[in-house]
């Protein structure tokens, strides 16, 4: 479903270049768990950019459902993110001053959607991930699992294919890590969604049904 | 994303920072209150003109003048030495003098029979009179005396334009002197006491009253004769003098109104050394001058509002920084350049639409409050004259010229967020 062929990224920076990804193929297939493991540096980061459609590689390409990403219009990568993709961030990116609910809606705001499917979508996410109650209050009044839950009802609301995770539980303590993990996995097994985390949490990573080991630009295991 | 989640978003945005964008939104205003104002006044005066002007009417009616010797001189400089030019004589045998701009009656009749359009030629006769009085009364007011040649026509108070000799219509202020009811001196006999050129002995010239104008520029200070009178009046008093039957100015009343007609009879006269205006030209060239003071004021505001549109660039660039990560995110979760572009679009046009609300409101309230105590002291004998006028035009205008300068100062802000990348922007501290 989703496929990388000889994906490479070389970032420029004071005219030395830095070959962070180097010719990788991968392939991953509808409702598999995928944990994305290497150390920082180790390019993983930007396998998942180019893999999620947020950056562009310097040579080869990204393949989602047959169409190949180098092919899309910018407008066509927007919908694809909005539509097919959830995403969830190691620092959450919640905006402090609006409700639970907003948060959660954004990405349905984004898309144009009507009021009703606006509604009844938050809503349904907020209750999969147990914070429905909390949907009036302020995001910044929530600890840092809430936050994070709010943050995989905010990927859950567009009823995506794939979520992407970068280090979901890098800024929780193990104990309401582990809830946030057991959310995702468990969207990954009742839902069906695609889960590709990014992490160097080995305890994590075995949780994942299938383990990509990333070293110096180049997969080393898992393939 | 909806236009509605759109104004809502960017309208939340600019809460954010409260004081930040009341600031601004002062900066805005002071800028959209002086062009209230300003606009207020050059509207004020175009109402109070339109009042006075339209109050006489005349659609196919020309002033002609014969031009000053140098008006064609482009630049005619000052201090140079001007060249005389011999008297000559026209086919007519008339004596023409280019050095002057007078012209005998001949003439004008000689000019008006090379024009087919033109149906009848009026010269300006003028005349003095020391004072008018009722026939049935002592009451004496001085009075200037003034011709209405045919095809022109006041507005009235009361009566009618004169349909015959020896009738006269009063201005306004001078009917309230002999009756607070001015219709009562419609019918009634004035009369009018004149000297001649010889004696200082005063003849008297009876006059109907056949209406009472309406208050105007020239209606003020004019009561008005018809040519006919004029013309009487004129010879009794001038018909021994050097200067009898010579005019400075003159009307051509044509048998059409027709602008192409009125416009050929125009460039026509303009070739035989003359200039013409219709009334539609007086009224046009005083538009104009009001036109160009209004700009010119108008001028001082907006350079308040350039100012002001910086404040609005620097606002909206503080904005975009502090929120790159904002950015970041919606970009990341499908938000496209355009949509981001019009989000703070919007937050610099809400800028303003707040300002110039504010401008607009408060500018009415204090020209109103102004025209109030201006009408009761400074302005008090400029009867109907507003030194502010709002019309929805200008109001609309302003609305839509501020927002306008708001948006054009947000572009370069606005640009940069759309442009932001997204994963450095969620990188970014």
């Amino acid at each position: 479903m989703l496929e990388a062929i000889n994906l490479s990224r070389t970032f420029t920076s004071d005219k030395v270049d830095y070959e962070v990804l180097k010719a990788v193929n991968l392939e991953i297939k509808q409702g598999e768990c995928v944990a994305i493991m290497g150390k920082s540096g180790s390019g993983k980061s930007t396998l998942m950019h180019l893999l999620a459609c947020l950056d562009e590689p310097t040579s080869g390409s990204v393949v989602f459902e047959g169409s190949d990403f180098t092919t899309l219009s910018e407008g066509q990568k927007n919908r694809l993110r909005n539509e097919k993709f959830g995403f969830v961030f190691q620092q959450f990116f919640l905006n402090g001053r609006e409700t639970v609910f907003e948060n959660v809606a954004l990405p349905m705001r984004i898309r144009g959607a009507s009021g009703k499917r606006l509604n009844e979508n938050s809503m349904e996410s907020l209750q999969a991930v147990g914070l429905d109650d909390k949907a009036k209050k302020s995001a910044k009044d929530l600890s840092g699992g809430e936050k994070q839950r709010v943050c995989i009802a905010r990927a859950l609301v567009g009823k995506p294919q794939v979520i992407f995770a970068d280090e979901p539980t890098g800024n929780l303590d193990s104990k309401t890590g582990e809830t946030v993990e057991n959310l995702l996995l468990q969207m990954n097994k009742d839902l069906g969604i695609t889960l590709i985390i990014v992490t160097h949490d080995e305890d994590l990573a075995n949780k994942c049904e299938r383990i990509i080991e990333i070293k110096d630009g180049r997969i080393i295991s898992g393939n | 994303m909806k236009i509605w989640d759109l104004i809502r978003i960017a309208n939340r945005n600019l809460l954010r920072s409260k004081l930040r964008t009341f600031l601004t939104v002062m900066a805005i205003f002071v800028g959209s209150f002086t062009l209230t104002l300003t606009n207020g006044i050059g509207d004020g005066l175009r109402d109070y003109v339109e009042t006075q002007v339209k109050n006489i009417e005349g659609d196919s009616a020309l002033f002609v003048r014969k031009k000053f010797p140098r008006e064609d001189e482009q630049n005619a400089r000052i201090g140079e030495p001007e060249e005389y030019k011999e008297i000559k004589e026209d086919e007519q045998g008339n004596r023409i003098d280019p050095n002057s701009i007078v012209v005998s009656l001949d003439q004008i009749n000689s000019l008006a029979k090379e024009f087919p359009e033109v149906k009848k030629a009026t010269p300006a006769y003028r005349m003095r009179a020391e004072y008018i009085a009722l026939a049935d009364s002592d009451k004496k007011f001085k009075v200037s005396l003034g011709m209405l040649s045919e095809g022109l026509k006041q507005k009235l108070e009361a009566g009618k334009m004169f349909d015959g000799k020896n009738q006269i219509i009063l201005p306004l202020y001078l009917a309230e002197g002999f009756d607070e009811k001015v219709e009562n001196l419609v019918g009634k006999t004035a009369k009018i006491g004149y000297k001649t050129e010889e004696s200082d002995e005063i003849q008297i010239k009876e006059l109907k009253i056949a209406g009472v104008a309406t208050k105007g520029m020239i209606s003020n200070l004019n009561a008005f004769v018809d040519a006919e009178t004029a013309k009487g009046l004129y010879t009794a008093q001038r018909g021994e003098s050097r200067d009898y039957n010579r005019f400075t100015n003159f009307t051509f009343l044509l048998n059409s109104s027709d602008e192409k007609t009125m416009e050929k009879v125009k460039n026509k006269l303009e070739e035989k050394g003359f200039t013409a205006m219709s009334y539609a030209d007086i009224e046009k060239r005083t538009y104009d001058g009001i036109g160009i003071l209004q700009t010119g004021l108008n001028l001082f505001a907006l350079i308040a509002l350039l100012a002001a549109s910086f404040g609005i660039i620097n606002t909206l660039i503080i904005a975009v920084m502090e929120r790159t990560k904002d950015i970041g995110l919606q970009k990341a979760l499908g938000m496209g350049r355009g949509k981001i572009f019009m989000l703070f679009s919007m937050e610099s046009i809400l800028i303003g639409f707040w300002g110039a609300l504010l401008g607009i409101v408060i500018g009415i309230a204090c020209g109103l409050v102004a025209n109030a105590y201006l009408a009761s002291t400074y302005l008090e004998s400029f009867e109907g004259y507003n030194l502010f006028v709002f019309t929805p035009l200008s109001i609309i205008f302003i609305m839509l010229l501020v927002c306008t300068v708001a948006f054009l100062a947000g572009v370069m802000p606005a640009f940069r967020a759309s442009r932001l990348n997204p994963i450095e922007a969620l990188r970014y501290e």
